[in-house]
């Protein structure tokens, strides 16, 4: 094992390798308030990459309902059980990653699911955590409450996958950071299926070997978001790349949300393996629920998103997602204008900061129809 | 007195020698694994030359050297058989195991056995765990999923699971069937690791593969497999023959050495969980 150092913890941990970071990091932000579980991503990928032979099963890409919902069953509960007390001091975190707290014999704590476990993609979908009691009233957080998890590879800075594999089949790309497996290398020895956390490798019995979100590399490589990006009905999704804290840069957006705002964060950052997708978390859930699944800056993170109507930039940023396939490494505001911009400063995309409104008449005279007006 | 005492332990003596050369002693067991001489050697376990093979029982341990450990042992020992007919080295491996694992998926592991023998056979012999740097061995592997492909089981979800339910492959289409070459071409893509030429991937026609490694984590596909393996259930567990061209080198005063390692699929053995026996001496010999 060897010291490395992971940000969101905030201090050393061991890993497997010698820290060892890519040129450029893939990084997404996911602003969960608006995802309204749709799937239309979770097709995205099944018809883009898994929908041949022994891939039947697999969800590169799956949106759960939290709390009860799951992909593959119970996958975060059983961790977090197996794990036992995560507890943070201040912004640093005091309890053992999985790779420190790996049993005797193993590099990664973790569990293998069952083949069952797949079985049902959508076992909990908008069940909420509580029963309604005659005479609740909306609030935030709200009393009884459900929110859409969308999850992709973390094509973490620290992945388990990688560390895990005796043969060294799994890599971590130098040129963007994302996390393969090699094909022509794997055996099927599913070691990776058991130390994900995020349970994003998935073992092809038709093939022998394991598979896994790949980022859409060939997308990426030519300046194009993901699929599931570019799908993406509720416009959740942005992704580009990601500087360490102390290189964060406001005119990338996702150092912006991430580094800057500190409004999009990992998911079970406690877990150390430094996952690169970031999640805007939802303003109505109960809050232990989310300081456990993002960590102690949740509240903090909320409450900026929260005042983002009164915050030109930061909404501005948040319009921008989904409004282009193509990746926008740089941005800036002009007064009532968001541009999205490539490296070199041409600009990609222009919207506005906020979209101009028009409402009709109730009645068509011309067509003597009725219309309906929708918002 | 004394001399008649000394008489009767002599007599006494001559008389017990005299009885344990009548009684047939057991034969002591043997402490190498003997190539036999056949005419042929034969791929099917139950076939009657096996008989002709004095059997070595190997002790297996588990292997506890490197990550991922094997912690709890499980299968404690392999029944080898040796033949060769001067071309091939063939070895019929017996072990008990009463279940059945053949059927791969996310938490299904498979039974599976392994022969190994330095790739030369010369005075200093490699690392008896998977060889080392410079001392490189190779490895026939045969895997009971891989031997039930072989046996039939055609390369389809439902055989692995029989209420599974498929609406669409996108390369079954019925556009696609007038043209059989962008069909195969649309399979390939939805299968990657079959389109980077991965033997383990399949379409599978043999029940074995050809490996060589130098060192732990080391194992590589040899660039073709040129072995041939068959096993079978038994009543106890599996029998299984490798057959594998006879290594360069080995003749009758040149000591050489064998391996073996035995997976239990139900005991989620897989890659380095296993179970394995450490150098075994390996001799050529005439018939027993
Ligand atoms: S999310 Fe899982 S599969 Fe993806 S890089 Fe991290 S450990 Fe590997
Ligand atoms: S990034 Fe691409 S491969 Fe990964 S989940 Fe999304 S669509 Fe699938």
């Amino acid at each position: 094992m060897a010291r490395t150092y992971n940000w969101q913890i905030q201090r050393e941990m061991s890993y497997w390798y010698p820290e060892s970071r890519p040129q450029r990091q893939f990084a997404a932000v996911f602003d969960i308030n608006k995802c309204i579980a749709c799937q239309t991503c979770t097709l995205a990928c099944k018809t883009t990459w898994t929908s041949g032979k022994g891939q039947e099963y697999m969800l590169w890409n799956n949106v759960e309902s939290k709390p009860y919902g799951f992909y593959p069953l119970a996958w975060d509960l059983k961790l977090l059980k197996l794990l036992g007390p995560q507890e943070w001091h201040g912004e640093v975190y005091a309890g053992r990653t999985l790779f420190e707290a790996a049993p005797a014999g193993t590099r990664v704590l973790g569990w293998r699911p069952d083949d069952q476990d797949y079985a049902y993609p959508n076992v909990g979908e908008d069940d909420c955590a509580g029963v309604i009691e005659k005479g609740a009233s909306f609030d935030i957080p709200h009393l009884a409450w459900f929110f859409y998890l969308a999850r992709i590879c973390n094509h973490c800075t620290y992945p388990a996958c990688l560390a895990s594999c005796p043969r060294g089949s799994i890599y971590k790309r130098k040129e963007d950071g994302i996390v393969l497996v090699d094909q022509s290398r794997c055996r099927g020895y599913r070691e990776c299926v058991q130390a994900c956390p995020y349970k994003k490798t998935f073992f092809n019995p038709l093939t022998g070997t394991s598979e896994k979100c790949i980022a859409c590399f060939p997308k990426f490589e030519q300046g194009l978001q993901p699929q599931c990006f570019a799908n993406c009905i509720g416009k959740i999704r942005l992704a580009g790349w990601i500087s360490k804290p102390e290189q964060a840069s406001p005119d990338n957006p996702i150092d912006y949300l991430v580094h800057i705002r500190k409004v999009a964060l990992p998911l079970f950052p406690q877990f150390g393996l430094e996952p690169n997708v970031y999640y805007v978390p939802p303003i109505h859930a109960a809050r232990p629920f989310l300081h456990q699944m993002f960590g102690p800056q949740v509240e903090q993170a909320i409450e900026t998103y929260r005042r983002a109507p009164d915050d030109p930039d930061l909404a501005g940023l948040l319009g921008l997602f989904g409004c282009t396939e193509r990746v926008v490494p740089r941005w800036l505001r002009e007064k009532d204008w968001v541009v999205g911009a490539a490296e070199d400063g041409t600009e990609l995309v222009r919207v506005p900061l906020k979209e101009p409104v028009y409402i009709r008449a109730a009645f068509d005279t011309q067509y003597q129809v009725a219309r309906v007006n929708c918002p | 007195m004394r001399d008649i005492r000394h008489l009767l332990l002599l007599s006494l003596s001559i008389a017990l020698l005299a009885s344990s050369a009548c009684r047939k002693p057991a034969p002591p067991p043997p402490t190498e694994v003997v190539l036999f001489s056949a005419a042929d050697v034969p791929l099917d376990p139950s076939h009657t030359a096996w008989q002709g093979a004095l059997e070595f029982t190997a002790a297996l341990i588990p292997q506890d050297l490197v990550e991922p450990r094997q912690l709890t042992p499980s299968t404690t020992a392999v029944r080898v058989r040796a033949l060769t007919n001067g071309v091939d080295a063939a070895f019929r491996l017996e072990w008990t195991d009463p279940t059945a694992n053949d059927l791969p998926g996310a938490a299904r592991f498979s039974d599976a056995c392994a022969v190994q023998l330095p790739s030369k056979i010369e005075a200093t012999v490699p690392a008896p765990q998977m060889g080392e740097a410079g001392g490189a061995v190779e490895i026939v592997y045969w895997n009971a999923a891989w031997q039930a492909v072989v046996a039939g089981r055609s390369d389809s979800i439902k055989e692995l699971y029989p209420n599974a339910a498929i609406d669409h492959y996108p390369f079954e289409a019925p556009s696609l069937q007038q043209s059989p070459a962008s069909q195969q071409a649309m399979t390939t893509r939805y299968a990657p690791a079959r389109a980077v030429g991965n033997p383990v991937a399949g379409p599978r026609t043999t029940a074995v593969q050809d490996l060589i490694a130098e060192g732990p984590g080391t194992i590589t596909s040899a660039p073709a497999t040129a072995s041939r393996g068959q096993g079978v259930r038994t009543a106890a567990g599996w029998a299984v023959v490798i057959v594998r061209p006879l290594p360069k080198g080995l003749a009758a005063n040149a000591p050489a050495q064998v391996a073996f390692a035995v997976w239990e699929g139900a005991h989620e053995e897989v890659g380095a969980r296993k179970m394995r026996t450490d150098w075994i001496p390996l001799a050529l010999r005439g018939n027993p």
